[in-house]
């Protein structure tokens, strides 16, 4: 935890309100426990954001990205959060969003790619054990032709945990040449958690290529039988695993050496 | 008897209530090659699979000792600790798990068991790049996830690579050469062979002759219907390989 | 064709139809509207037990508490429920002298199909003693069934004839409490089939050849109870290829199925209603209740091909209760003009080793919204549930809606699901590619058609396998170019 908020730290701050970035330059900023931060990026800037959640508290993000633009966003929830998140994206904008909930964080993705060629891609880890209601909502909306997204959002409930995930691609009518892809994984590791998980399409243009994927289940037991074989516990061989699991999306976490605090965040409270 | 490395006694071994093994007698001892042959269901793969301790398996008569221990109390990981290596012919994807991690894990546990200090990052990685030139085996390989996207033949050699890491006294190598081109396995037989000493012991698996042109067995043991029914020295391969085994099944089944 | 359609809708019911099966035609109606008053005198008129009716009466009352869903993605007018008349004689039909009587596009689509010759005359209402003597045939297969102690018949009868197998399955599966539609056929359901396969017998034929025909004339509220004791095993075909014309708009149907331990149940329904005219005027409302009950290793697959209706409100779901039952769900639905469907299944996992298959094929054309909705369910105690779901949409041209909705609510670790969907179109190139070969562009979405829906028309038996892929390649004439 501490080399989370020591690393965060150090980055310069962004907000509290009003978060502008012009620069083509991507300099990384932080935000800790925002309010409501608005964020703009003018045509063809770029920025690094890493917003980090510790209070049970309603908050919102409204992030609008102008032409050309390059935002890569990062959300840590380390506390019950209710987190609103609206992204619009103009022509040519490209979006890389990465959101890790440790604890029951209810966030809900709005993302609106409202002009040609722009990309979104999201990817999410939720990890619910004890008593955790972690819940992660994306509505993703192409509204124009020519845009793509791509969002994975992996999920992992133990103990008691309920893990909830909607997600919905929207393809307006025109909106041709889309390209959309959204994926849920989900693995349930307590004999009382609960995995719930809704992925949608609503199409209205024919010439797209949109595709989803859903999967709950539990992890390869071969593969357990195969790491005890080469010498490990079996409680080694689980912990390898679901970090093998989620490592990949929590090490992506914007900053450099972030991703590895995270990933040893999360290790702890596996292991707890 | 007493360099006897694995004794095994009167094995049976059942799967879902169906009798695999059926009184399984084996003896070898640290320097040897043994070879087991037999057709396809004569239970080879089980015996593997029970000596490794694989919980699919029950088994309902026999004993197993193993350098001096009871095997068949242990847990799967302490077997391997201990030094039992199990090459799977099947080896299995682990997504996400990068080979260094796995096999960082993997050499400190068993260096835990023995009471010895973990290895140091700089010594891992050492003896890392060292035992991956047994088998040729690229470093791109080891920076990926164990065995995700590998061939068929880069799972093999990564299975010996892991063998060459963890050191075992004895390696059960169940059909290492399925699935092999030529190359693939002269490279897999000849980094089994470089990795024999006198020390330890290595079973060899196999349906063919032509593993054993590479790995030359001291013994070689026909399975059928879950008994050794017929001990030979190598030259019973190449009887094998020329005449197939119905002339020893014929006179078993009579 | 419009206004010949118009015309043989409107000359329907002026005369009986001759060689009915039902043997008493009730020429009494009920006036339009419902009340608990309607109810009784629904179930009196048609003598029912006591019991029978106290359910209908309750039925009723529960149906006045409740609200017609909203959830679905479909757009439905509002329905004026007081405007409906509830009890009339079973649908009578115009009968024609020969078949050049016929409306000619009727009858081509008849050919088109590739409809029997006696069917087509049975299914347009010409008189058919000449041709086919349907009495006979009745005759010889419940000969045939009854051999075997199979009751097959309309509820009415099994309810004279069969009271005690009706009054302990009849809305096991589907309580009146379930939905608004299905209380609302549970207090005023006209008539349906009742079918009980015995203990370990296995139907010698598919129920169907004989079946179709008859049920061509059934009414809106129909209600079918099928149950298939231990070991017994059915397959059962409704509906029918050739369009079917009915002025009634609601339907609500409500199919039950009861497969106790180790029987096995098929049941496949080709629904082609009346979808409405190319503007999106009238068409039928079909807003139909299925469901099963599967018991230890019991199986039950359920295979739809809908081409029909305005607007389709349908989930044939599969609650696997026993140990080792398996539950699949095979469906092509396919929306053209401005034809609505909203339909999908539910898998309920509860026993042990519970396993079940999705597989859904979507086509939209025209103006058409087309939806899958789908629930996975698996409860605690489904240890080792599995699941697959393959939701697949195919888009032909750039004004329809093609949408996915499924749902997966997983309680137990050991369990797997596994969902998948993609879209995709037909494009140019495989046009231009079947062109080159000499294939006009009609044949050649016809055939892209039915090889992507292919994995569920080889589901079906195999008669009613190729007049479905007819019916498909005809629904889309005109598509495309």
């Amino acid at each position: 935890m501490e080399r989370v908020l020591e690393i965060i730290g150090a980055l310069r701050k962004a907000g509290p309100e009003l978060f502008r970035v012009e620069t083509p330059v991507p300099q990384a900023y932080a935000a800790v426990d925002p309010d409501h931060l608005r964020v703009e990026l003018a045509a063809g800037a770029a920025a690094q954001l890493v917003v980090l959640h510790m209070k049970a508290e309603v908050t919102r993000l409204d992030v609008e990205l102008a032409d050309g633009a390059q935002f890569d966003l990062t959300e840590i929830f380390l506390g019950e959060t209710f987190a609103e998140i609206a992204l619009k994206q103009e022509a040519r904008s490209c979006c890389r969003v990465t959101t890790v909930s440790l604890t029951s964080a209810n966030a809900s993705y709005r993302i609106d790619l409202n002009g040609r060629g722009a990309t979104n891609e999201l990817n999410g880890v939720f990890l619910a054990t004890g008593k955790d209601h972690c819940v992660v909502r994306l509505h993703t909306a192409h509204n124009v032709p020519d845009c793509t997204s791509a969002s994975c959002v992996k999920g992992v409930a133990d103990d008691e945990a309920v893990g909830e995930f909607s997600g919905l691609v929207y393809v307006a009518p025109d909106a041709q040449q889309t390209d959309a892809r959204q994926q849920s994984r989900n693995v349930l590791l307590g004999e009382r958690a609960r995995i719930e998980t809704m992925p949608q399409l609503e199409i209205y243009a024919d010439d797209v290529k949109c595709s989803h994927g859903a999967t709950v289940g539990q992890m390869d037991s071969d593969a357990i039988l195969y790491m005890r074989q080469r010498g490990l516990s079996e409680a080694q061989a689980r912990a390898l695993q679901i970090e093998g699991f989620v490592g990949d999306i929590v090490r992506r976490c914007g900053v450099e050496s972030l991703g590895e605090a995270l990933m040893q965040l999360a290790t702890e409270k596996l292991e707890r | 008897m007493e360099n006897n490395m694995l004794s095994v006694k009167n094995l049976h071994a059942t799967v879902e209530g169906k009798e695999i093994l059926r009184g399984i007698n084996l003896e070898v001892k640290a320097g040897e090659v043994h070879a087991i042959m037999g057709p396809n269901g004569s239970g080879k793969s089980t015996l593997a699979s029970v000596l490794a301790g694989n919980e699919k398996f029950t088994v309902t008569e026999g004993s197993v000792e193993f350098l001096g221990h009871d095997l068949l109390s242990m847990s799967i990981e302490d077997r391997a600790r201990l030094g039992l290596f199990l090459g799977f012919q099947y080896p299995v994807e682990i997504p996400g798990v990068t080979m260094a991690n796995f096999m960082k894990l993997a050499v400190n546990e068993q260096r835990k068991y023995r009471g010895e200090e973990p290895l140091s990052a700089a010594e891992f990685l050492r003896l890392m790049k060292e035992k991956s030139a047994v088998v040729e085996l690229s470093s791109k390989l080891t920076a990926r996830a164990v065995n995700e996207g590998f061939s068929g033949g880069e799972k093999k050699k990564n299975e010996i690579f892991q063998m060459a890491m963890l050191d075992p006294k004895l390696a059960i190598l169940d059909e290492t050469d399925s699935g092999l081109d030529i190359d693939a396995l002269r490279i897999v037989a000849t980094g089994v062979t470089k990795l024999h000493t006198a020390e330890n012991a290595t079973v060899v698996i196999t349906h063919y002759q032509r593993l054993l042109d590479y790995i030359v067995p001291d013994v070689v043991h026909v399975l059928y219907k879950g008994r050794i029914i017929y001990t030979g020295d190598k030259t019973l391969a190449l009887k094998l390989e020329r005449e197939g085994y119905d002339w020893l099944i014929n006179e078993y089944d009579r | 064709m419009a206004e010949n359609e118009k015309e043989i809708l409107e000359n329907l019911g002026e005369q009986e139809y001759k060689y009915g099966f039902t043997s008493a035609i009730e020429t009494e109606t009920l006036g339009k509207g419902l009340s608990e008053e309607v109810v009784r005198q629904i179930s009196a008129k048609k003598g029912e037990p006591d019991w029978m009716t106290q359910r209908r009466v309750a039925a009723y009352r529960h149906w006045l508490t409740l609200e017609p869903p909203t959830w679905a993605h479909l757009r439905i007018p509002q329905i004026d429920f007081q405007d409906i008349i509830y009890y009339a004689a079973p649908k009578a039909r115009k009968t024609l002298g020969s078949m050049d009587e016929v409306d000619p596009e009727l009858k081509r689509t008849f050919d088109r199909l590739g409809i029997p010759l006696e069917e087509q005359m049975a299914l347009a209402g010409v008189a058919v003693d000449a041709v086919m003597d349907s009495v006979s045939v009745k005759t010889t297969f419940k000969e045939t069934l009854a051999e075997k102690g199979i009751i097959f018949c309309s509820i009415s009868e099994a309810l004279r004839d069969h009271p005690d197998l009706v009054k302990k399955y009849l809305g096991s599966v589907v309580p009146y409490t379930d939905n608004f539609y299905a209380a609302l056929n549970a207090a005023v359901f006209s008539d349906g089939s009742f079918c009980y396969i015995p203990k370990g017998v296995r139907c010698p034929m598919e129920l169907s050849t004989y079946f179709r025909i008859n049920a061509a004339g059934t009414g809106q509220f129909e209600r079918t109870l099928i149950v298939a004791d231990e070991g017994a095993y059915v397959s059962y075909l409704e509906g029918c290829t050739a369009p079917q014309r009915d002025e009634n708009q609601l339907h609500a149907a409500v199919v039950e199925i009861v497969v106790e331990r180790d029987a096995e149940v098929k049941y496949s329904t080709v629904q082609n209603w009346y979808p409405g005219d190319k503007e999106g005027r009238g068409g039928i409302y079909n807003f139909v209740t299925k469901r099963g009950l599967c018991r230890e290793n019991a199986r039950l697959s359920w295979t739809q091909v809908e081409t029909g209706s305005a607007i389709t409100w349908k989930y044939p779901s599969c609650i696997l209760a026993g140990d080792n039952s398996v539950g699949e769900f095979y469906s092509v639905a396919m929306t053209n003009n401005y034809q609505q469907a909203d339909t999908g299944t539910k898998m309920i996992h509860i026993g042990r080793n519970t396993r079940s298959r999705i597989v859904s094929k979507g086509i939209s054309a025209g103006q058409s919204e087309n939806s899958y909705r789908g629930l996975v369910r698996v409860a605690k105690g489904a240890e080792h549930a599995r699941n697959y779901s393959q939701c697949d949409s195919l888009l032909i041209g750039d004004k329809c809606g093609a949408h996915t909705f499924p749902v997966i609510d997983s309680r137990n670790r050991t369990a797997v699901v596994e969902h998948e969907a993609t879209t995709s179109k037909i494009s140019d190139d495989q046009l231009f590619y079947c062109n080159q070969r000499g294939l006009s562009t009609e044949d050649a979405v016809g055939l892209i058609v039915n090889g992507y829906a292919r994995e569920v028309l080889a589901k079906l038996p195999m008669e009613f396998a190729v007049e479905a892929q007819k019916l498909l390649a005809l629904q889309l004439e005109g598509t495309v170019g």
